[in-house]
């Protein structure tokens, strides 16, 4: 698809893109017809050698844990591309080639069997964003990039050498070299309780290494403010909404089921940086002048929470943990096209510089409060079902670590709502004041931006079974099944 | 040992004399037309059609292992592989000579005869059996180079480089001949095969032979660049005519490389004794990694900094050997060795092609300051240099990540797995210096004005090539590691 966009004439690019982007939307739609919510087994399975000699395969396939986030990836691009209509005015063809191999990178990394091949996509994701950041970022954009490239790198290479280790694992243990995640499933790898060097512990390590940086979990965070801010709206809008997600969902994918024994183990270390790192966000959150910042701050607490669910390894935290990606995905990816969109018209993101925006912009402003609402979880959107179910389960797996967790929701609405506050109603603010006369309001495109998101909001608020009956299977088996988990390939 | 010729000696050194040919013709029209230059063409494309020839000769006696001048020169398919990696090192060479303005010039004929007369000593290096072959091809190859060193029109640095690299390497071939002494001392032979024989229990009963067998190695480690002996490449690299460094980079060290993989495979440092010299080895490889690639973080100039690059991956292919060259699992190392060498030929070639097609429109050395808006100016070279940048980076799925996953691979397998991690931190440094330049093309806005020139179409396509293989020859990799897989398993077992 980015060889389509990149061969149509200038002035074509972004309907091109768009209607592409739309296409692939609804083909990823047919995934409700072909998809079997009854069962846990993978399906739609793709299958075929890649690099026999190493067991490298091309492996791809869909369960009930991946399955949201692949239609997460594919409802966002279209969005995306909307948003991006006006500020991106430089190198446009460039641009959406980019987006193209993004999601492609994107998809890959959600629908890979394979280590190796999500190994692959996981790194190649990074080339395209770290073009988006660095080509249409803002003034410190090349610092930010090169941040947020190291740091990911890092992390996961890392991760590869443990890969490495695992596929090694599969020829001792089961006779042939294979690098599927079906195949490193049936391992028993050599743990030693209370003991920091013994294999498990140690790759442990090394992918939760690498899937902690891309949450991105405290203390490893902090690339993300600074790529959140210095990113363009359509980047900030993906790597909120789904690339954060690949962290947590290399999580579920590989390391708890992978290594069960060592996560258990270290659970409490992984609920305790959850924890701080909810109350952390929040609190830098509320102190942020900039709106951008402190919605990237805001990041790192959602994020926090989805953590503190997984860690729980019971039902109720992993379902909210699930949930809470896609809220996530949804309500950030909205505050980000909302701050977008003031800032194309004010160039301003900062706080001080607005106030009494309500009286100019009403239709903005409710956009806006909504999104709030499903961000500091409110009763009946979305935000509140995942928190709730995540709090729940993270009660039954520590009463103090989930008690604390529920001060970081009232602090979440503290800093949300102030900003709120300062933003939209008190005295008019100077930037308001300068802009009066110009529309601040949305325009049709922007709503029709703006509908989808919220009607998502409402609907995953009230309806939750809607969305959670094509996982409950698949989870039902995870959490099950946590310390010998397989999963077959279904038909 | 008797001296006899019969025709499959002829048969296996015919690629080196098609080779020869190739260089002789060029000089002889020019030393009959009264020693007027010819048209640059005629010697190109001489040189160029006794390549091919060579590499046709190679080609055809794929498959078959022979040895020639009484176990001398061994032609099997590891030398293959290598034969052809300095076939297509050596056309690429000589597209950019053509194309450079230094070398093009007066003594083109000369250059000619030289490179290709390097390259025989190359292949002869890297089929050697026999140590004082090996020396041979060494002398012929480093001779040559001296003066192709010193042939640019920036008279100092060329210079100076050249008359550095000449001291420094005739050092390290006095300590290898005097190695070789050594090791004839004390096997009382100077044939890979019967040192084989001997290796494991020598290494531990005799000093003579250990000694030896350092001294020897020292020399070997100089030509590609290994911590402590690295310190002439960037010095060297920086002053040659940027042709001669992308051959000198990547044929050198695939010639020496290749013959330092055979000396491995003879499982001669699985010895008590040996044990010392390995955790050296390891040490040295770490030490390699971090130099080159801390060193390539605060270059200016990318000359330099690819230099420095390139000591890095000498790390990174001498992980590779150690793990090749402990007994066990040693098959992934070898063959992560061969595709690493293979990867980096095709990464460092493209790349110093993208510096190549630079300078020929600019009056001073390439600086990162000049690559600033290179994406608007020039699309086509931005891409094809940020495509090889990632793949010296190691981002999959280009040819780069694959090598490096290989050598890593074979560390674990080998339980060096703090030597894997070594590697990793190297890699992590490495990226900064490789995504600076992509930063300069994409992100930063030009201080040049707009220029009009066209890259020259013959590094223009060598470049553009070499970026597309990375890509390609990365996704379709299971045919090489299989081809190498099984070429390795052939020889070394």
């Amino acid at each position: 698809m980015a060889v389509v966009v990149g061969s149509v004439p200038k002035s074509w690019v972004r309907p091109t893109a768009l209607g592409l982007s739309i296409l692939h939307f609804a083909y990823s739609l047919l995934l409700f017809r072909h998809f079997d919510p009854a069962t846990a087994n993978l399906q739609l399975v793709e299958q075929s050698s890649w690099i026999p000699t190493l067991g490298i395969q091309y492996f791809l396939g869909v369960d009930g844990i991946s399955f949201w986030l692949v239609i997460l990836s594919t409802f966002l691009i279209p969005f995306t591309i909307l948003a991006s209509w006006k500020s991106i005015e430089d190198r446009v063809r460039f641009f959406h080639v980019n987006l193209f191999l993004l999601s492609t990178a994107m998809l890959g990394t959600f629908l890979a069997l394979d280590a190796i091949l999500f190994y692959v996509f996981f790194e190649a994701s990074l080339i395209p964003m770290y073009f988006m950041i660095g080509v249409w970022g803002g003034k410190r954009k090349l610092y930010a990039t090169m941040k947020f490239f190291i740091y990911t790198m890092a992390g996961s290479l890392l991760m590869l050498l443990a890969i490495i280790g695992l596929i090694f694992l599969t020829q001792e243990q089961l006779g042939t070299l294979s690098a599927s995640i079906l195949d490193f499933y049936k391992l028993s790898i050599p743990f030693v309780g209370g003991q920091l060097i013994s294999t498990q512990t140690l790759m442990f390590f090394a992918f939760s290494l690498a899937f902690a940086i891309k949450v991105p979990m405290f203390p490893v965070h902090t690339w993300l403010p600074d790529a959140h801010v210095e990113a363009p709206t359509p980047g900030s809008v993906i790597l909120a909404a789904v690339m954060l997600k690949m962290g947590t969902y290399g999580f579920m994918r590989f390391v708890l089921p992978i290594f069960p024994e060592a996560a258990q183990y270290f659970s409490w270390l992984f609920l305790l940086l959850a924890v701080v790192g909810i109350i952390y966000g929040a609190l830098v959150a509320m102190v942020q002048t900039d709106i951008k910042k402190l919605v990237a701050y805001s990041s790192v607490s959602h994020m926090g929470y989805v953590m503190l669910g997984l860690f729980a390894f019971n039902i109720y935290g992993t379902t909210g943990g699930l949930y809470q990606m896609l809220n996530h995905g949804i309500s950030t990816g909205a505050l980000f096209i909302l701050v977008g969109m003031i800032y194309e018209r004010t160039h301003s993101r900062e706080i001080k510089d607005y106030g009494g925006l309500a009286k100019v912009a009403p239709w903005f402003t409710i956009a806006f409060m909504i999104v709030t609402f499903s961000s500091i979880a409110v009763p009946l959107t979305n935000g509140f079902i995942g928190e709730f179910l995540i709090l729940l389960g993270g009660f039954q797996a520590h009463r103090v670590l989930g008690g604390v967790a529920v001060l970081g929701v009232v602090l979440g609405a503290a800093y949300m709502l102030w900003m709120v506050k300062r933003v939209f109603f008190g005295e008019e603010g100077r930037i308001v004041t300068k802009y009066k006369d110009m529309k601040l309001d949305l325009n049709l495109r922007e709503v029709v931006i703006l509908v989808p998101f919220v009607v998502l909001i409402f609907w995953m608020g009230l309806f939750p079974n809607h969305f959670l009956s094509y996982s409950k299977t698949s989870l039902d088996h995870f959490v099950n099944n946590m310390s010998n988990y397989e999963l077959q390939v279904g038909q | 040992m008797q001296i006899s010729l019969d025709l499959v000696d002829l048969l296996v050194v015919s690629p080196a004399i098609a080779l020869f040919l190739g260089g002789l013709f060029p000089i002889m029209i020019k030393a009959f037309s009264r020693n007027k230059e010819p048209n640059s063409f005629v010697p190109y494309g001489i040189a160029v059609v006794g390549t091919l020839a060579a590499l046709a000769l190679v080609a055809g006696n794929w498959g078959i292992q022979r040895e020639a001048f009484s176990g001398a020169l061994v032609f099997d398919s590891i030398s293959a592989i290598v034969s052809i990696l300095i076939l297509i090192v050596t056309l690429a060479g000589l597209s950019y000579l053509k194309e450079s303005p230094s070398t093009q010039r007066l003594q083109f004929s000369e250059i000619v005869f030289l490179t290709m007369n390097a390259s025989i000593g190359m292949l002869i290096f890297a089929w050697s059996n026999d140590l004082i072959v090996t020396f041979i091809g060494i002398e012929l190859m480093s001779l040559c180079l001296y003066v192709l060193i010193a042939l640019s029109e920036e008279e100092k640095l060329s210079k100076e480089a050249a008359f550095k690299y000449f001291i420094l390497g005739s050092f390290a071939s006095a300590v290898l001949l005097y190695g070789i002494s050594f090791i004839y001392g004390g096997a009382g032979t100077t044939s890979l095969p019967e040192i084989k024989e001997l290796g494991v229990n020598l290494i531990t009963t005799n000093r003579m032979f250990l000694i030896g067998v350092i001294m020897f190695f020292s020399g070997l480690l100089f030509k590609f660049s290994i911590f402590p002996f690295h310190s002439w490449t960037p010095d060297v690299y920086q002053g040659s005519p940027t042709p001669i460094t992308s051959y000198m980079a990547t044929g050198v060290k695939a010639a020496t490389v290749f013959f330092t993989l055979r000396w491995m495979s003879l499982d001669i440092l699985t010895g008590e004794r040996a044990f010392p010299f390995v955790d050296v080895l390891q040490w040295l490889a770490v030490l390699t990694i971090l130099i080159g690639n801390v060193g390539a973080l605060r270059q200016k100039s990318l000359k330099r900094m690819l230099a420095y690059s390139g000591i890095g991956h000498s790390g990174y292919v001498l992980i590779g050997l150690i793990a090749a060259g402990i007994g066990g699992q040693n098959l992934v190392g070898a063959t992560g060795v061969v595709y690493y060498l293979f990867a980096y030929t095709f990464m460092t070639l493209g790349s110093f092609g993208v510096l190549a097609a630079l300078e020929r429109h600019s009056d001073h050395e390439i600086v990162l300051d000049d690559l600033k808006g290179l994406a608007k100016r020039k699309p086509v070279l931005a891409i094809s240099f940020s495509v090889l940048l990632l793949s010296l980076a190691g981002i999959p799925p280009t040819v780069g990540f694959f090598g490096k996953f290989l050598v890593l691979a074979a560390a674990i397998k080998q339980d060096l797995n703090w030597l894997a991690l070594w590697g990793v931190i190297g890699s992590v440094i490495s990226v900064y210096y490789y995504l600076r330049p992509i930063v300069a093309m994409y992100m930063e806005e030009s201080i040049l004005k707009e220029e009009s020139w066209i890259p020259r179409p013959m590094t223009q396509f060598a470049v553009s090539l070499m970026a597309l293989m990375v890509i390609g020859f990365g996704i379709t990799s299971e045919s090489f590691f299989a081809q190498f897989f099984q070429s390795i398993l052939e020889v070394f077992s």
